[in-house]
């Protein structure tokens, strides 16, 4: 029948797209994977390659064999990541759920408050010496957890919208009319409902918490309370800078010669990348969960 | 139900949204201007020696922060108690956050008492915003034995429209210009490495490897070409330069000079001679280590300095020598090389300088601060010979040097075991036999003719990395870059230029 063979034809080239796309998205961790198992002279002699001469662990001798410094940096980006996508949610539904109730007064104004910050900030310098100079955060977790990052006024426009639109009145109306307080309307009957754009906004949270390396940099000097993404991103940076100055002075040049190796920078992402690749199937399957069972109801 | 879905694909969209928005949001503080800039008293806390004030002095460099930072800093602290009543805190910050980091240190004010700088290195952008103090009276009253130690060339450099903001590092004072050669091919061939070399003598080497050794590319990366610039003119901006020899001084354009030319023609016949490598539009020294160290190049060019080839060699595990094909040449570039400023912000700017002038004459504390502590981090083997405690190497060590060329006084600082004992005696000797050029000790200022100075450098990054690589027709796109230069606003930079030079040169006499 031409119409399965046909049907049968479209899924093959769907799934064949699919395939490709898999591929192309996984060969590039492949290949800084591979790297940095290579040999140095295989790498010298022929390049990055996916299938090195020579293998050879020495990018990972090197960086395990002081374990303290990247276990520490570990726990640094787990802990502000927790902390801070509880903190955050917290706050923004805090934030949110109010916004979203017609009998707010002043309602208006506040969501036009909100808003405003989206469009006009107040620019780099001032930012930084509200959390250095004014709210001594400099060398503290709190820089890796505050600035910029707690509270985004789109996630809480995002959520104003979501209870606007999908928590009908009536449920609060009629809460209130069995008795709760307005503390546990929010918490028994709000937050329940809420799960999908909670589960969303988490995740996008715990996200961004974990790859933020620019509050550290910018904030943090001592480096016990360096994180994960920044030790990395210091190692790149630091080379490509002194690439770049190297023509200018000569000085920049020698101390080119001094920063690490290819195999340990590739060795370095792995450690960087490979428990959140690890974790992250887990945490989908809860994730995609949460939408379904948000997205039934009703 | 459908009122649902739609919200949740709403967020899922919205949320993607602001993912992306997070992406570009980092951008980077650019060019945020400090408003205060008034200086401060430089004698503001200064008190009598004998009974000065417990002080702690910060000292912000670029480096990356060692494991054993705080040990250091407790051993110097406790030295510098002893000596000028005052701590310190040792402030790297890491070279590719430096400038954002740093930018932001200052236009808030933040308390530090002396940071590095360098005219490659943000100097003349800071002294336009008064970030550093003026040294001049605070360096006759506490530290009274630096002149002796740089000599007169170097604070000549150093000066900024006849002030001193910072102070250079006594280190190798001028360029050398010349190749490093891998030592493999250089002993295979005999090739005679001693003395300085003309370039068609160098050339008459690429030729032989090329003909007997098909697999090895002679000549590595074209960046060299800035530093062979640098040894034969003192530039300036935007290609205005005074040529090294000129006695008087008359402003020059390079891409007018047939010596410039000269050397494009040549680096023409170069790449056709396939001396280069196939990259060479973006290859750059650390590619040409890596190539010379795996058997597949012959020579890469560099700025040199003695000892340049060794130094080398013990980074990159590779043996190479270096050939010099021109004598040293000194510019203001290079008493400017390294230098540390003290900010406006310091709170006791005497007690600072009191810090640098021990900086350039006390063996023990600059040693704390190249190396470590004695015992811990390094062992004395001789006089001024240093190498690692037992069982410590290179990859363990707990405090790796920052940079021992940031500070002070290099020539007193220790040698390695695996170094020329006489380094400091070849730096001496250098940087004596280095010709100065004929305006040393002048910087411009570049603030009038900023926007014309960025258009040119635009045009510049269209042509000059093509030229360098041999990979265009110099004669056509010279022709070419000169046109657009002067549409950029050439003639006003060159204006300029010929105006403070002057101003400079009247001052001189």
């Amino acid at each position: 029948m031409p119409h399965t063979s046909k049907f049968k034809f479209g899924q093959l080239g769907i799934h064949a797209f699919f395939w490709l796309f898999v591929i192309g998205s996984l060969l590039p961790f492949a290949l800084i994977v591979m790297v940095s198992i290579s040999g140095e002279s295989s790498i010298e002699q022929h390049g990055y390659s996916l299938f090195p001469s020579e293998i050879r662990f020495t990018a990972y001798t090197f960086l395990f064999h002081d374990f303290s410094e990247i276990a520490r940096a570990y726990g640094v980006t787990i802990i502000c990541t927790v902390i801070g996508t509880l903190v955050s949610l917290l706050v923004t539904t805090l934030l949110a759920y109010p916004l979203s109730r017609t009998e707010l007064p002043f309602r208006r104004s506040l969501s036009f408050y909100v808003f405003f910050t989206m469009l006009f900030s107040g620019g780099m310098v001032p930012w930084y010496m509200t959390f250095t100079n004014l709210l001594p955060m400099k060398n503290t977790l709190l820089a890796m957890i505050i600035p910029g990052m707690l509270l985004s006024a789109f996630n809480v426009l995002l959520m104003r919208s979501f209870f606007h639109n999908s928590i009908p009145d009536s449920v609060v109306e009629s809460a209130t009319m069995d008795g709760a307080s307005e503390i546990q309307v929010f918490f028994r009957i709000i937050v329940p409902l809420s799960l999908p754009i909670m589960g969303t906004i988490g995740l996008f949270q715990t996200l961004s918490y974990w790859n933020d390396w620019y509050n550290c940099m910018l904030f943090i000097d001592d480096p016990k309370l360096y994180n994960i993404q920044y030790m990395m991103t210091k190692t790149l940076t630091n080379v490509q800078y002194l690439l770049m100055k190297s023509s200018s002075s000569a000085q920049a040049g020698d101390m080119l010669a001094k920063m690490p190796r290819e195999t340990v920078r590739m060795a370095l992402a792995v450690v960087g990348f490979a428990p959140l690749l690890i974790a992250y199937p887990f945490f989908q399957r809860f994730y995609v969960s949460g939408i379904t069972n948000g997205a039934v109801k009703g | 139900m459908r009122k649902y879905a739609k919200a949740v694909m709403a967020a899922t969209l919205s949320s993607m949204l602001v993912l992306s928005a997070c992406g570009g949001n980092n951008n980077a503080p650019s060019g945020e201007q400090g408003s205060n800039t008034g200086n401060q008293n430089a004698n503001n806390g200064a008190k009598e020696e004998g009974k000065l004030d417990p002080y702690k002095i910060t000292l912000v460099y670029p480096a990356s922060a060692p494991k054993d930072l705080e040990l250091v800093q407790a051993e110097m602290s406790k030295y510098l108690t002893e000596k000028i009543n005052a701590t310190i805190e040792l402030k790297p910050i890491e070279w590719g956050s430096w400038e954002d980091k740093t930018n932001l240190m200052k236009v808030s004010n933040e308390q530090f008492d002396l940071m590095f700088t360098a005219s490659w290195y943000f100097l003349p952008q800071d002294v336009t915003k008064g970030q550093y103090i003026e040294l001049d009276d605070l360096m006759a009253q506490y530290g009274k034995d630096i002149p002796g130690v740089l000599g007169p060339d170097f604070l000549k450099g150093a000066r900024i429209n006849g002030k001193l903001y910072a102070l250079p590092t006594k280190k190798e004072f001028g360029q050398g210009f010349g190749f490093l050669l891998s030592k493999k091919l250089v002993d295979k061939y005999k090739f005679d490495v001693n003395g300085v070399k003309t370039i068609e003598e160098m050339e008459a080497m690429f030729k032989t490897i090329k003909d007997n050794e098909p697999d090895v590319t002679p000549v590595i990366s074209s960046k060299f070409a800035n530093t062979w610039g640098a040894s034969n003119y003192d530039g300036i901006v935007a290609g205005l330069s005074v040529p090294r020899g000129s006695k008087e001084i008359k402003l020059s354009d390079n891409l007018e000079d047939p010596k410039y030319l000269d050397f494009f023609k040549r680096m023409r016949e170069w790449n056709k001679n396939g001396w280069f490598d196939k990259d060479v539009l973006t290859s750059d020294s650390e590619v040409a280590m890596t190539m010379i160290k795996a058997g597949k190049g012959f020579a890469t060019a560099s700025s040199l300095k003695p000892g340049k080839d060794k130094e080398m060699s013990v980074s990159y595990g590779v043996d190479l020598v270096q050939v010099e094909t021109a004598e040293p040449f000194t510019t203001t570039g290079d008493a400017q090389g390294a230098m540390l400023g003290i900010s406006r912000t310091s709170k006791d700017p005497a007690r600072a300088m009191m810090f640098l002038n021990l900086l350039y004459t006390d063996e023990k504390l600059i040693n704390m601060l190249d190396w470590g502590i004695e015992g811990t981090h390094f062992v004395k083997k001789g006089d001024n010979v240093i190498d690692y405690p037992a069982g410590m190497t290179a990859e363990t060590q707990t405090y790796p040097n920052p940079g021992g060329w940031m500070f002070g006084n290099q020539f007193i600082s220790y040698l390695w075991a695996n170094e020329d004992p006489n380094k400091w005696k070849q730096f001496e000797a250098f940087n004596n036999r280095s010709e100065r050029s004929a305006i040393l000790g002048f910087s411009f200022n570049q603030e009038p003719v900023k926007s014309e100075l960025a258009s040119i450098a635009n045009v510049e990054n269209e042509f000059i990395d093509a030229l360098f690589a041999g990979a265009v027709d110099p004669e056509k796109t010279i022709a070419k870059w000169k046109e657009k230069r002067a549409a950029a606003g050439f003639d006003a930079v060159k204006a300029e230029v010929e105006k403070q030079l002057a101003a400079w040169a009247q001052n001189q006499q």
